[in-house]
């Protein structure tokens, strides 16, 4: 069967990654628009000890699931993975390729863009049919603006995918799992995987905190966190930050929420002084609510905010804390 | 050891961005410009290595329009030993590609061991060049370090940023592209004696001919990824906006909080 979307699977030691199937569920999505059958679409599994992986995705949106195993693909290089995506992608003639917009499928989507000579759209918050071309719409300026873009007439097209651009693929499928050569030698490789291992040790952990407070480069030094701190402290909360704030060393590494930091997922969020990059907007976006404060109304933070407040934080959030210690009693 | 920073004049946070009149990109009148935050650790991280005595020389060099020299001025006051800029009107609306052909056979000849940039621009916040070039070139690339060790003269040890907190480690062959992401270091300022010094550094200024490329191939009107438009990003369910005395929306978002979430 030919190919008309590969899907680059994401995987940890074996377990499929989310971003897979939202991918397959974009895929299907592409697919739908333009009539193609879902039997062109197929996914690229890169690894080792991923048998099981392969049968899942195969059972949940991959017609055919492309498996590369082998040593020297058994830890995530660049190096090694561009070449398998290439020699698949040549082999296959797909329309279209896409990756997850997540550190390793950013890594080596401009590797294999350089390498079948095609440009490449990063960090997609959608794909759409407009006057016959596919156009790619993200986001540019950290948010301030959407952009949408075209990839002219070269094929395949190539895409890295933001979490969340389309639901996760849930439907069973019965694909097939076909294995191929890695086609990599470990002597061929410039790169060498080590390890992964845990970042700067920290007593904190967001992901499971039910009531999260954010502050952002509005609050200008570390020294001003007090009046984040004490809102947390009264609502029984967690402080977090936004990339600039720990960049500047005003709260260590830990507190960071965003896609380079934790994901974050509270009943209550409340972000102060914090514009709402994107960056920092995808790891908090599943929260149950969400307030924000900032001076700016025309921060993006106020477009997934549930109630906002354009205004001073140094002004509304020491008058919250007061109002949340009285109404705790 | 000789090692290279890509860099980029990007736009100010704080600038007021408007879109130009076609809706295509920005308006640029109003901008003010500085050094690529990314590109800023980029430098540093080189700069730290210089000061080790394991890089010999840092070379700067960017692809703009004339304004962009400033940056490269920025970087010799910050340290870097000298800087090319790779300036043509036939570049303005180059695709990512094209600039990393462009800056590869600005680099022929050069022989870096180590070439840094930015994870990304804070303008279109593609994050691409470093890896292309790297393929191009066909030497092994890195992207968003947050730990750079170089173990002998032929390999280089990066931790790479990974979701929740964790590091990818990963041993590169020399030469190699690496990108890197904010919060690796701390970015040094220019001293006035470095400003002062800079003065007598220099910038070599080439063009598409110097480079024996052809504008059809690498330039604005050869580009395959093309803005079509940009547009304010839709407000989406958008936030009720509270309005009133302080203490009168502090009670108003408690109520809010407790009918919403039951936390309080």
């Amino acid at each position: 069967m030919p190919c008309k979307v590969l899907v680059l699977a994401e995987h940890e030691g074996g377990a499929v990654a989310g971003i897979t199937y939202e991918l397959l569920g974009m895929a299907h999505r592409v697919a739908g628009e333009m009539g193609w059958a879902p039997a062109e679409i197929k996914a690229l599994l890169i690894g080792s000890g991923i048998a099981g992986a392969a049968a899942e995705i195969a059972a949940r949106g991959a017609a055919e699931v492309i498996v590369a195993e082998g040593p020297a693909v058994q830890g995530y290089t660049g190096d090694a993975w561009h070449r398998v995506v290439e020699a698949v992608a040549k082999s296959e003639s797909p329309e279209m390729v896409l990756f997850g917009h997540t550190p390793n499928g950013w890594d080596v989507a401009p590797l294999v863009a350089a390498g079948l000579g095609v440009p490449l759209a990063t960090e997609c918050s959608a794909i759409a049919r407009e006057s016959g071309a596919f156009r790619f719409s993200r986001k540019a300026f950290n948010g301030k603006f959407v952009q949408v873009i075209d990839l002219g007439t070269a094929r395949p097209l190539l895409a890295t995918m933001q979490k969340g651009a389309a639901p996760a693929f849930s439907a069973a499928t019965r694909g097939r799992v076909r294995p191929v050569p890695a086609g990599v030698g470990e002597a061929d490789l410039r790169a060498r995987f080590v390890e992964i291992k845990k970042g700067q040790a920290g007593a904190v952990d967001l992901t499971q905190a039910a009531i999260i407070v954010s502050g952002g480069r509005g609050l200008g030094g570390a020294d001003k966190f007090a009046v984040i701190r004490d809102l947390a402290q009264a609502l029984g909360g967690q402080v977090g930050a936004s990339r600039p704030v720990t960049d500047m060393g005003w709260l260590p590494h830990e507190h960071q929420v965003g896609s380079s930091g934790v994901t974050v997922s509270p009943k209550l969020y409340i972000a102060c002084g914090i514009s709402g990059a994107i960056q920092h907007i995808v790891g908090m976006r599943g929260s149950g609510y969400i307030v924000a404060i900032n001076k700016d109304a025309e921060a993006p933070i106020f477009g997934v905010a549930d109630v906002g407040v354009v205004g001073d934080l140094f002004e509304i959030v020491p008058a919250l804390t007061k109002a949340v210690k009285e109404a705790k009693g | 050891m000789k090692s290279l920073v890509l860099v980029k004049q990007v736009p100010s946070a704080d600038s007021p961005f408007r879109l130009n009149s076609s809706g295509t990109w920005i308006e640029e009148g109003n901008l003010t410009f500085g050094l690529n935050d990314y590109d800023r650790y980029a430098l540093e991280a080189l700069l730290k290595l210089k000061d080790a005595g394991k890089v010999a020389e840092v070379v700067a060099l960017t692809v703009g329009p004339e304004r962009a020299a400033t940056v490269l001025r920025t970087c010799l006051a910050t340290g870097a030993d000298r800087a090319i800029h790779v300036k043509d009107a036939a570049l303005e609306g180059s695709d990512p590609l094209s600039l990393a052909k462009v800056i590869k056979a600005a680099i022929q000849g050069e022989g870096f061991s180590l070439i840094m940039a930015g994870l990304q621009a804070d303008d279109d916040n593609y994050g691409q060049i470093g890896p292309l070039l790297a393929r191009l070139l066909d030497r092994p690339s890195a992207t968003a370090a947050m730990g750079l060790e170089l173990r002998d003269g032929t390999t280089v040890r990066v931790e790479r940023e990974m979701e929740n907190n964790r590091l990818l480690v990963v041993d590169l062959t020399l030469p190699a592209v690496i990108t890197v992401q904010t919060g690796i270091n701390e970015p040094r300022y220019a001293s006035l004696k470095g400003i002062m010094a800079a003065k007598k550094k220099e910038i070599r200024t080439v063009a598409l001919k110097d480079l024996g490329l052809d504008a059809a191939e690498v330039g604005g009107r050869a580009a395959r990824l093309r803005t079509v438009r940009l547009a304010s990003p839709p407000k989406g369910k958008g936030a009720e906006i509270l309005k009133g005395p302080a203490d009168e929306i502090a009670r108003e978002l408690v109520k809010r909080i407790r009918e919403k979430t039951g936390v309080i």
